[in-house]
């Protein structure tokens, strides 16, 4: 296994191929401006910088543009959210896509490991689609309104009484009490699932290894510090706590994302942590510091990119739990009530069982699909990218 | 040594094999040797050889499945012990048949007291009561030399050193005063101090205990210590087997031949060039052709040769074994010149 | 090992501080402790005298006029078991909770139970017939429990047993004794709701960590000293992975279960601690809704003690020095 093309020579006898390399010469040509990482940081700007224009001064009403393509319309307002969505992605493009693009040998390996597990390449597959319906789909099909003459329409192929017309393709999952259409509440659904799922999990990502490299890096108080206080973070059960602070800061989507990234980081934090401190002893850390590096520098050009792949299997595995609970606080109505969860929809088809089942089943088989989907994914890339782990 | 015409263990043409995703593994492929009663019998190999998958596979402790006994019969005491029940086969295990393997430092349960992992070996075949199976766990300590039996016996493995802990295990291994002492490389992970103790203590018990001992190991210098007499296996065949004189100093397979110049000692330590032939696709032929030097046309078709009788009790397993009078040449490059014997047969 | 237990209760002590305190920042920065008077506003519009509301609410947050009075207010309250007044159910909050316990307790204890036993032994028997057919089918068990959306799978269940069925009820009734089969008959839905995902969450665990064991040489001397296939499994692979176990125990399913149970509660209607802080959080019943929030909150620091004592008697190796 030799792919040790690196130039700095620190990371010999280190013989597996991992994750962490992928970056590793981007990380080590120190302050080159390579290509991609101007327009990384060209594109994130720009988006951070359109951001902070919109919320001072865009209008909450107004679309940025309107378009019209035939059917299909296109007009954002982006809120918060939107904003943080379209960063999140930018991020995902940049530092997982396109390393993978740069990298294609390794990309070869990683996929030839993660191929052996079937259920990981249907659920990739899967979560492909989904994601494409939920940064594509509500531009595509539209979003639910209220239509109270289409009140309980019955998904297609679906009638009450055998015989009698039933569902048509109008409205192929059927419709809800109040005439919205569920295809748009599952595509919208698809959309905040994804947003919560992505944004927290970047949280996730960039707080876990903040604080987990922090810890392993220093030592001494400033590890007993944060661990402890990690530690007290763990015993707090986190749905009560993410339960309590929505309960006072309130519940907007914004909001309730920044609460699941903050409250749920702490476990992986731990986990980078200690395996920050394997890699502390290593000896391209003592390399760097003997050539008089700073220690931001240290550990955020040397640890961080050594511990990614820590760092990404569990924040892939923590995406499941994001998703849920999202889904359980728009179920118990504490989520936002401007938008169409996944959650929401099921508890408001809780009340029609009898006459309406498909209002509370169709959104809640794509929750429980994206939920198996990322856990299925999150499982074989522990063991694709894992070598510790069995 | 007490040497009658039956035998204690007689193994039979055994054939484990092992069913992986990259194929079978024929792990011991017809493998046939004799333990007389108070003997040693030695198997030596290199690791991947197959020693310790015969050595587990006459009580069955491989893995089944993904491991399978697929041919061959293996007679202790006269009785077959591949057609017993499972039943019978723990009675055996412990009972007349004890281990000890290699690692003392994972061999006993780190969340038990040694007297407790002791006391198991004896409830599970005698019908003692807690306090009696107590008194013989102590006996035991005291007889593989643990000093102070009486207090160690309630201290956990990790108070133990690594030394130490291959003699609780030797002790497990004789609670039921076993008739045959299966040893797989006991003293491989130990210091060398402590390796000739484990290998005294052995030959004291042997006596004791009035027993027959399956030493495993890939050190020929343990060998001449403590065999009577030796089983060369390569590859999961038997390449030689004979007395410890007749595999010193009159060795007739080429692949013994090299294992002995791996002797520390020897003037010019040689390793073997080439590794293990492939596990799932053995070579035709003997399966050492590809590494030996003698190898010849005939060495590479058919099957392993069989073992031909040399003199009484001195089998090896190669065509060429009349080498130095068929006339075929010796071998161009020098050889180490302190070799005590070679193709002179 | 005895340093180690009280050093490990003074720290239980000090968690349980930061904890309070953390919660007690969180409540007096948040928008609901400065919307003091729109409250009194509330509760003067549903007719309550003005003077007597804002004490009220005094009480209700332990409000004071410093930080400090408030944080000293907050603490003392809570240490003292006089967790304010519920204005929902116009009662001190303790004798809410007392009164609501059993309706949790009698539903989580048994999907505890079961959810234990169960997850233990299925990881065991996957662990230990590994890459067999049973293995895959509770592996690919354990992902669609812990995938399951609990409130979903509910009303799902609920959708089939009983609106098409009708064999079970939908809601939870409290006209029928504790100690009935009426009861019994009300609970099976729940209890099988909040046990699959612990099922799951434990067998998967409980798999990961058995099979550390199932290679181990120890296990092979076991095996090698004539025991039977289930004394080896039962002594040497589940024991020792015990250890590593009771953390997840506390950690991973109290967790679960306590969130499964708000859920439930919900859908089921069973008036036990999880609906009240439901109904508390709907209705702004602020001293309701931190204590129930804050039950939990102990028993996890209690539990997280009990299984480092439990941790130190079951594996003779622990390093008492540590901590």
């Amino acid at each position: 296994m030799s792919t040790e093309t690196h130039t700095d020579g620190t990371r010999d006898g280190h013989d597996e191929i991992t994750f962490e390399d992928v970056d590793w010469e981007e990380f080590d040509g120190g302050l080159e401006w390579t290509r991609t990482r101007v327009a990384a940081y060209l594109t994130m700007g720009g988006i951070a910088l359109a951001w902070l224009l919109d919320s001072l001064y865009g209008s909450r009403r107004d679309p940025l543009v309107d378009y019209q393509f035939g059917p299909v319309e296109f007009a954002p307002n982006p809120g918060n959210v939107e904003w943080l969505f379209t960063l999140t992605l930018a991020v995902l493009f940049f530092y997982c896509l396109v390393p993978l693009y740069q990298n294609p040998r390794r990309t070869k390996h990683y996929w030839k490991e993660f191929k052996k597990n079937k259920a990981a390449v249907a659920s990739l597959v899967f979560l492909v689609f989904i994601f494409l319906v939920a940064v594509f789909g509500p531009f595509i099909v539209g979003r639910p309104e209220l239509d109270l003459a289409n009140a309980y329409q019955p998904p297609v192929f679906y009638s009450y009484v055998p015989g009698l017309e039933g569902g048509t393709w109008e409205h192929p999952f059927g419709t809800m009490q109040s005439g919205e259409d569920i295809l748009q509440t599952v595509v919208i659904g698809a959309r905040v699932s994804m947003m919560v799922g992505l944004i927290g999990c970047l949280m996730i990502v960039v707080l876990a290894s903040a604080v987990g490299t922090t810890a392993a890096y220093f030592g001494g108080l400033v590890d007993e510090v944060l661990m402890r206080f990690v530690d007290i973070m763990l015993t707090f059960p986190t749905f009560f706590l993410i339960l309590f602070v929505v309960y006072l800061y309130g519940g907007d989507l914004f909001t309730i994302i920044l609460i699941l990234g903050l409250t749920t980081w702490t476990a992986t934090s731990r986990l980078v942590r200690s395996e920050a401190l394997q890699r502390n002893e290593e000896q391209y850390i003592d390399a760097a510091k003997n050539v008089g590096a700073s220690e931001r520098w240290i550990i955020t050009r040397h640890l961080v990119p050594n511990v990614s792949n820590t760092i990404i299997t569990a924040a892939t595995l923590a995406i499941p739990s994001l998703i849920l609970y999202e889904a359980v606080l728009a179920f118990l109505g504490f989520g936002d009530p401007n938008v169409w969860s996944w959650g929401r929809v099921i508890s408001e088809g809780r009340g029609d069982l009898q006459n309406a089942w498909w209002i509370a089943t169709i959104p809640g088989v794509f929750l429980f699909l994206t939920v198996l989907a990322f856990n299925f994914l999150g499982d074989a890339l522990r063991d694709a990218l894992d070598p510790r782990h069995e | 040594m007490t040497m009658t015409d039956d035998p204690l263990l007689s193994i039979r043409n055994l054939q484990t094999y092992f069913h992986t995703d990259d194929g079978v593994v024929k792990a011991v492929d017809g493998v046939s040797f004799d333990v007389d009663r108070g003997e040693t019998v030695c198997i030596v190999g290199e690791s991947g050889s197959g020693k310790s998958v015969t050595s587990e596979s006459i009580t069955q402790l491989i893995p089944i499945p993904p491991g399978e006994i697929v041919g061959g019969e293996v007679y202790f005491d006269g009785e077959d012990v591949t057609e017993l029940s499972t039943g019978e086969l723990q009675e055996l295990r412990g009972g007349r048949i004890g281990h000890v393997f290699q690692n003392p430092q994972g061999a006993l349960n780190p969340v038990y007291t040694v007297g407790y992992q002791i006391r198991e070996a004896i409830d599970a075949h005698h019908d003692l009561s807690k306090a009696e199976a107590r008194q013989r766990a102590i006996r035991l300590l005291e007889d593989v030399g643990i000093p102070e039996a009486a207090t160690r016996i309630d201290d956990y493995p990790h108070e133990f050193s690594g030394g130490m802990k291959q003699r609780v295990v030797i002790a497990i291994a004789l609670a039921c005063e076993p008739d045959l002492l299966i040893a797989d490389e006991p003293t491989t992970a130990l210091d060398v101090t402590i390796e000739a103790q484990i290998l005294d203590l052995l030959r004291d018990l042997q006596d004791e205990y009035d027993m027959s001992i399956v030493f495993i190991t890939h050190d020929l210098g343990v060998v001449a210590e403590i065999a009577d007499r030796v089983v060369v296996m390569y590859a999961g065949k038997v390449m030689e087997t004979g007395s410890v004189e007749d595999i010193f100093e009159n060795s007739a397979h080429p692949y013994t031949e090299a294992l002995l110049e791996c002797l520390p000692g020897q003037s010019n330590l040689e390793p073997i060039p080439g590794t293990l032939p492939s596990a799932t696709d053995p070579p035709d032929g003997c399966r050492f052709h590809d590494r030996c030097e003698y190898a010849t046309e005939e060495c590479r078709v058919g099957d392993q040769p069989a073992l031909s009788e040399i003199e009484d009790g001195h089998g090896v397993s190669c065509v060429h074994w009349q080498r130095g009078s068929d006339g075929l040449p010796e071998p161009t490059d020098v050889r180490g010149p302190v070799r005590s014997t070679g193709g002179e047969r | 090992m005895k340093a180690y237990i009280a050093k490990r209760i003074a720290w239980t002590f000090f968690a349980t501080w930061v904890t309070l305190t953390i919660t007690f920042l969180l409540l007096d920065f948040s928008p609901i402790s400065a919307a003091g008077a729109e409250f009194v506003d509330q509760q003067v519009q549903q007719g309550m005298d003005a003077d007597e509301a804002r004490e009220l609410y005094q009480e209700q947050l332990g409000h004071g006029d410093t930080a400090w009075e408030r944080y000293t207010n907050f603490m003392v309250g809570l240490a003292t078991f006089d967790w304010g007044w519920s204005s929902m159910y116009s009662q001190p909050v303790v004798d809410v909770i007392a009164n609501s316990w059993i309706y949790s307790f009698q539903y989580v204890f048994p999907a505890t139970v079961l959810s234990v036993i169960l997850g233990f032994a299925i990881g065991l028997y996957s662990a230990t017939h590994q890459y067999t057919k049973e293995d895959y089918a509770a592996t690919l068990f354990a992902f669609t429990g812990i995938s399951l959306p609990n409130f979903w799978f509910a009303i799902m269940l609920i959708l089939i047993f009983a609106t098409m069925l009708g064999w079970l009820p939908t809601y939870y009734s409290t006209d029928v004794a504790l100690l009935s089969l009426e009861n019994a008959k009300q609970l099976i839905l729940p209890v099988i709701v909040l046990s699959t995902a612990a099922i799951a969450s434990e067998m998967r665990y409980a798999r990961a960590e058995s099979l550390e064991y199932v290679h181990a040489e120890f296990v092979k001397t076991a095996r090698a000293k004539g025991l039977s296939e289930n004394q080896v499994t039962i002594r040497h692979i589940f024991r020792p992975a015990m250890v590593p176990l009771i953390t997840i125990l506390v950690g991973d399913i109290l967790g679960l279960l306590f969130a499964g149970g708000y859920v439930i509660e919900v859908i089921f209607q069973i008036p036990g601690l999880g609906l009240v802080s439901y109904e508390a959080i709907i209705q702004q019943d602020t001293p309701l809704v931190l204590a129930t929030v804050l039950i939990p909150v102990f028993i996890a620091i209690i539990g997280n003690l009990v299984q480092d004592i439990c941790y130190t008697i079951l594996d003779p190796r622990i390093d008492f020095g540590d901590r």
